[in-house]
C-alpha cells in the first residue's frame, strides 16, 4: 500500500486519553498505597507519554521484564507477600503501568483499557461510599470515551465526540444494569479464601476489654449498625445494645467465655419492642440486640449469657428483624458454674480495690446496699473523660479508684465488677453500644463505633442478672443523651456541626446521613438477604435462583427490546409517508366521530363534507388538510412540517 | 490453516450473490454481527469482575460489572446501527496503466446520523475507513496495485464497522459489477507512431499548434481540453473546439504489424505508447489489431476505446 493508513493506537491524543484515564482511576489508590508506588506509576506514565510524544523507541522487552521483577520484589518487601488487599492492588497498579510500556498494538490498547476497568473494581475493596462511587463512574465514563477514540479510524475525536457517545452508551446501559443488579442471583461470598486484610478497615468491639480499648473505638465515627423501630422508639436511656459478654477476669483483662451455648429462660418478660437492624460488616459473628433479646434472627443463636452469635462471620452488610424485652428477669436459676466464674478474681492484683469490696461485704449483707455504696463512690469524686491518665499496669483499678479517678466506661465497668466480686456479688462486664443518633428525617437510630460502651450485670438472688451501669452514676448525660453530649466537642463529629444540632448544617447532615443510610442498605448492602427481602415486598416470599433467572430473562428481553426500538426509531430516516400516517389517523378520528371518509373521496372533497357536517371543526380540519395536501402532493415537507402535521392531528378532537 | 477454514466456512455461509443494481441499502437482513477478539477478551474481563465481586461481596463491583456488560450490549446495537440503512453505490473506477495504482471507489451515503469509522475492504485485503456524514455522501476507494493489463473485477466488497467500542464487528457484503480496466503500460522507447503526420517528416514529433488552425466548431464530448477555445469561452460564447487542419487532413493508422517486438505484451506496450502520442498531437488515428480495427477518430473517448481494445486484446476474460 502506498499511503500509510491512520493507526488510532499511535495517535498521541488517544494515548494521552488512555494515560489520563489511568491516572484518574489509580489516583485514589496512590493516596492509600506506599509513596513509591505513586512515584513509580507517575514516572512510567510520563515515560509512556514521552515515547508517544517524541516518537522514541519503546524500551526493550528485557528492560520491561527486569522492571517488572523489580516491582514485584518491591511489593514483596513492602508487605512480606504479594497477595492480600494492599499487596495485590499494589502489584496490579504497578503491572498496569508497565503494560503501558508494552502497548504497541490496538489489541494491547484494549487490554490496557480492560485493566483500567479492573482497577476501578479494586477501589471498591477499600471503600464503597457515594462520593467514591461517583468518582469511579466518571472514570468509567472517561475510559469509555478513550475506548471510543481508539475505534475512530479517521482521526482522534474531540472531547465532545468522545464523551457524548460514551455518555449515551452508559445511560442507555443503566436500565439493564439496574435489572441485573436487582435480579442477578446473589451467591454469598467468598468463593475462595479472603486475604486476611481485606476487611481490615472495619473496627468494632472485640472479645476482650482492657482499660483503653473502647476509648480508641470512640474516636471512630464509622457506623456500626442502624436500627428502625416498629412503633415508637424506647427512651434513649434504655438503648443498651448488647454485644460481647465478658465474665472471665484474666489478670486485668476481661474476656468472653464461649463454652456455654444454651439459651436460658426468662422468668418474666414484658414491654416487647420490634425493630430491624442493618449491621455493617465486622468479620465477626456478633449481632447486636437491644437488651434483652426475645428472639434471635434466622441464622443466629442466643447464648446463655444473652449474647447473639451468627453461624458465619458477617462479611457483608446484613439486615435482620429482631424483638427485645425492655423489662425482663433472666437467670434467676443460673448455673452455679456460671456464678462461680462470675465471682472469681485474683486477690493479688488491685489489693486496695479488693480490700474495699471485702470491707463493704463485712459491713452489710444486702447487695443493694453494696451496689449503692459503689455508685455513690463514683458519683462523688469521679470524672468522665475520654483522655484518662495512664494507669499503673499491675494494679490499674487501684490506681483508678484511689488516685486518678478520671476514666471512661471501661474503667468504671471494670473497677465496679471487681469491687462487686470482692464483695461477693457475681458480676460480669457487658460490652456493646449505648444510645445512638436519631435521624429526624426517618426516625432511624444510627449507632456508631463512637457509641461503644461497657457496663456490668450483677446477679442477685431472686432477681437474676441485673444491669448496673456505673458510668451513668458519673455522667448521667452519657446515658441519657449520648457520648457527644457527655464529652462535648472532643467527640467525633466536627465541632461546628455538633454545636448546631438543629440548624441548617444539622439538617444537611441528617439528610446526607439518610441518603447514605439508604445507599448502605440498598446498594452497598444489597445481598442475598436484601434480594429476598425485595422480592417478598413484591409478593414473592421465597425467591430462588430459578425465579430470579426467569425474571432476569424477561427483564433483559424487554429492556433490550425497548432500547433497540428507541435507538432504531431515532436512527430511522423520517418516513416519506409520515404525512399519510397522520392523514390516516385524522380520518380514523373523524370516522369515530361519525364522519367517515368514503374510499373514493379525495382530501378536498372530504374536507368540504366535514365542514358541512361539523362546522365547529372547520378551521382545524382545513389546516390539517392543507398541510397534508402540501406535504403529499406538493413539493414535499421538511421534518418540522411533518412533525407539525402529526402534532395537529394528535390535538384534533372531533368527538 | 484455521484462517483458511474460516474463510471457506464464511464463503459457504455467505455464498456469492449475483451483482446487484445500485444503490444497495444495507437493510436489517443483510447485516451480520459477531464479537471481535477484543469482544471475547472483554467478556473474559467481565467474568473476572463478576467473580471478584462475588468473592469480596462488593456491591459496587456488581454494579460495575453489570454496567460494563450492559454497555457492551448497548454497544452491539450501536455498532449495528452504525452500519444499518447505509446506501451504497459504485463510484468511479478509472482505468489505469499496468503498474499504476488503481482504485475501486464506492460511494456511501448515510440517511441519518453521522456514521464513524465505516470500513470497506475486498476479501483478504487491507481495509479503508471513512466517516460518513448525513447528506454528504463519502467515497471510499480501495487501492489496488496493478501488474498486468486486462480487467480487474472488484468482486464482493465487505462494508463493516466496529465503532463505537470495538467489541463487535458488524458487516455486510455488497457486490457491484465494478471493474477496473488496466491498459498496457506504454513503452516510452517506442517514440512516436511511424508515419505520423506525413508533412512532419522524419523528425517525428510535430508540435501541436504547428498545424494550421482551421476553424472553430461546436464542442463534442471527448474533445481534448487542449483544443477547447478557452478564450471564446471567456467571451461567454458557447463551448467551442479548435480544429486543426493538419490533424483534420491526415489520417494515421496505428498498426499491430508496425510494432516490432518479440511478444504480444511488448507489442501492446508499443501500441499504447503510439496511441498516447497520436492523441497528444490531436491527430485522427485508427487502430488495427489482428481481428479488429477501430476507425480513425480523435478525442478522449476514442483514445479510451483504443486503449481498451489493447487492454483486452486476447485477454482471458
Amino acid at each position: 500500500m502506498s499511503a500509510r493508513a491512520y493507526s488510532p493506537h499511535l495517535d498521541i491524543r488517544n494515548v494521552g486519553w488512555l494515560l489520563a484515564s489511568m491516572l484518574f482511576v489509580v489516583a485514589p489508590h496512590l493516596l492509600r498505597l506506599p509513596y513509591w508506588v505513586g512515584i513509580f506509576f507517575i514516572v512510567v506514565v510520563g515515560w509512556r507519554a514521552w515515547i508517544s510524544w517524541s516518537a522514541i523507541r519503546f524500551p526493550p522487552r528485557l528492560v520491561v521484564a527486569a522492571i517488572t521483577v523489580a516491582a514485584a520484589v518491591g511489593t514483596f518487601l513492602q508487605y512480606g507477600r504479594i497477595t492480600g488487599r494492599e499487596g495485590g492492588v499494589t502489584l496490579l497498579v504497578v503491572m498496569s503501568a508497565l503494560k503501558l510500556l508494552e502497548m504497541r498494538t490496538q489489541r494491547e490498547v484494549a487490554l490496557s483499557i480492560y485493566l483500567g476497568f479492573f482497577l476501578v473494581l479494586t477501589n471498591f475493596l477499600f471503600s464503597q461510599t457515594i462520593p467514591l462511587g461517583l468518582y469511579l463512574l466518571a472514570c468509567v465514563w472517561i475510559f469509555t470515551g478513550t475506548l471510543i477514540g481508539f475505534n475512530r479510524m479517521g482521526g482522534a475525536p474531540s472531547v465532545v465526540e468522545r464523551l457524548r457517545p460514551a455518555a449515551a452508551l452508559l445511560v442507555q446501559a443503566l436500565p439493564l444494569m439496574v435489572a441485573f443488579f436487582l435480579l442477578f442471583p446473589r451467591v454469598p461470598g467468598p468463593l475462595w479464601a479472603l486475604p486476611r486484610d481485606t476487611q481490615s478497615g472495619h473496627t468494632g468491639l472485640s472479645d476482650t476489654m482492657t482499660p483503653g480499648r473502647i476509648s480508641e473505638l470512640i474516636k471512630s465515627d464509622a457506623v456500626a449498625f442502624r436500627v428502625r423501630f416498629d412503633g415508637p422508639r424506647p427512651p434513649f436511656a434504655t438503648l443498651y445494645w448488647r454485644g460481647p459478654v465478658l465474665p472471665v477476669l484474666d489478670g486485668n483483662t476481661w474476656r468472653a467465655d464461649r463454652s456455654r451455648e444454651l439459651f436460658g429462660r426468662y422468668a418474666s418478660a414484658s414491654r416487647r419492642v420490634r425493630y430491624e437492624v442493618i449491621e455493617e460488616p465486622t468479620t465477626r459473628n456478633q449481632v447486636f440486640a437491644l437488651d434483652a433479646p426475645a428472639s434471635p434472627p434466622s441464622d443466629a443463636i442466643v447464648r446463655s449469657d444473652l449474647e447473639i452469635r451468627t453461624r458465619r462471620p458477617i462479611t457483608e452488610a446484613r439486615r435482620y428483624e429482631m424483638s427485645s424485652w425492655l423489662d425482663y428477669k433472666y437467670g434467676v436459676d443460673e448455673d452455679p458454674a456460671v456464678l462461680r466464674e462470675a465471682s472469681a478474681y485474683d486477690p493479688e492484683r488491685n489489693p486496695r480495690t479488693v480490700a474495699l469490696g471485702r470491707r463493704w461485704a463485712a459491713q452489710t449483707h444486702d447487695p443493694h446496699e453494696i451496689i449503692q455504696r459503689a455508685i455513690q463512690l463514683y458519683n462523688r469524686a469521679f470524672t468522665y473523660t475520654l483522655e484518662p491518665p495512664q494507669l499503673d499496669p499491675r494494679d490499674p483499678y487501684d490506681d483508678f479508684l484511689f488516685n486518678t479517678r478520671r476514666g471512661f466506661c471501661e474503667h468504671y465497668a471494670g473497677s465496679f465488677a471487681l469491687l462487686m466480686r470482692a464483695a461477693g456479688i457475681p458480676t460480669r462486664v457487658v460490652t456493646g453500644y449505648q444510645g445512638g443518633e436519631v435521624n429526624p428525617f426517618n426516625g432511624e437510630v444510627i449507632v456508631r463505633q463512637a457509641d461503644a460502651h461497657a457496663w456490668t450485670e450483677v446477679w442477685l438472688r431472686g432477681e437474676g442478672w441485673v444491669r448496673i451501669d456505673p458510668t451513668a452514676a458519673v455522667s448521667p448525660l452519657r446515658v441519657e443523651q449520648g457520648v457527644n453530649a457527655a464529652l462535648g466537642p472532643i467527640g467525633v463529629v466536627p465541632t461546628i456541626i455538633a454545636a448546631d444540632r438543629l440548624g441548617v448544617l444539622a439538617s444537611l447532615r441528617f439528610g446526607w446521613q439518610m441518603i447514605n443510610g439508604d445507599w448502605e442498605q440498598w446498594v452497598v448492602g444489597y445481598n442475598r438477604d436484601r434480594q429476598r427481602d425485595f422480592f417478598s415486598r413484591l409478593g414473592y416470599p421465597s425467591v430462588d435462583w430459578r425465579t430470579l433467572g426467569f425474571w432476569l430473562l424477561i427483564a433483559t428481553f424487554s429492556i433490550g427490546a425497548a432500547v433497540t426500538i428507541g435507538l432504531l426509531v431515532r436512527e430511522r430516516p423520517q418516513r416519506e409517508d409520515a404525512s399519510l400516517c397522520a392523514w390516516k389517523r385524522y380520518c380514523a378520528k373523524l370516522a369515530a366521530a361519525g364522519v367517515a371518509r368514503s374510499p373514493h373521496e379525495g382530501p378536498l372533497d372530504y374536507l368540504a363534507r366535514v365542514k358541512a357536517a361539523r362546522p365547529e371543526l372547520a378551521a382545524s380540519a382545513e389546516e390539517i388538510t392543507r398541510r397534508y395536501v402540501a406535504a403529499r402532493y406538493g413539493a414535499g415537507a421538511s421534518r418540522e412540517e411533518l412533525r407539525e402535521l402529526a402534532g395537529r392531528v394528535r390535538d384534533f378532537r372531533p368527538a | 490453516m484455521l484462517a483458511d477454514f474460516r474463510q471457506s466456512v464464511s464463503d459457504w455461509i455467505f455464498r456469492a450473490a449475483v451483482p446487484e443494481p445500485p444503490p444497495v441499502t444495507l437493510g436489517q437482513r443483510r447485516i451480520f454481527i459477531l464479537p471481535t477478539r477484543q469482544g471475547y477478551a472483554f467478556a473474559l474481563m467481565l467474568l473476572l469482575l463478576l467473580l471478584a465481586s462475588i468473592n469480596y461481596s462488593l456491591s459496587l463491583g456488581f454494579l460495575l460489572t453489570f454496567l460494563l456488560g450492559s454497555m457492551a450490549a448497548v454497544g452491539l446495537l450501536h455498532t449495528w446501527r452504525n452500519l444499518a440503512h447505509l446506501r451504497i453505490r459504485p463510484g468511479r473506477c478509472d482505468p489505469v496503466f499496468a503498474g499504476d495504482t488503481a482504485a475501486f471507489a464506492v460511494t456511501i451515503e448515510s440517511p441519518s446520523l453521522t456514521r464513524f469509522a465505516i470500513g470497506l475492504r475486498r476479501r483478504g485485503e487491507e481495509p479503508v475507513h471513512g466517516d460518513i456524514r448525513v447528506e454528504e455522501p463519502a467515497t471510499l476507494a480501495i487501492a489496488v496495485q496493478t501488474q498486468r493489463r486486462g480487467r480487474i473485477r472488484c468482486g464482493r466488497l465487505e462494508v463493516f464497522t466496529r465503532y463505537p467500542i470495538g467489541l463487535f464487528h458488524a458487516w455486510s457484503y455488497v457486490e457491484f459489477d465494478l471493474s477496473i480496466l488496466v491498459y498496457p503500460r506504454p513503452d516510452p522507447a517506442a517514440g512516436a507512431p511511424p508515419n505520423a503526420g506525413q508533412d512532419a517528416g522524419e523528425e517525428g514529433i510535430p508540435i501541436a499548434g504547428d498545424e494550421e488552425f482551421n476553424m472553430l466548431r461546436a464542442y463534442r464530448a471527448g474533445d481534448p481540453p487542449r483544443q477547447i477555445a478557452w478564450k471564446a469561452l471567456a467571451r461567454e460564447q458557447e463551448l467551442l473546439t479548435k480544429d486543426f487542419s493538419a490533424t483534420a487532413s491526415s489520417e494515421l493508422w496505428i498498426d499491430w504489424n508496425d510494432a516490432h517486438a518479440p511478444d504480444v505484451e511488448s507489442r501492446l506496450s508499443i501500441l499504447a505508447q503510439w496511441v498516447l502520442k497520436a492523441d497528444e498531437y490531436g491527430q485522427a488515428y485508427g487502430l488495427r489489431l489482428p481481428g479488429t480495427s477501430i476507425a480513425a477518430d480523435r478525442g478522449g473517448m476514442h483514445r479510451a476505446r483504443c486503449l481498451e481494445a489493447l487492454a483486452l486484446f486476447e485477454a482471458p476474460r
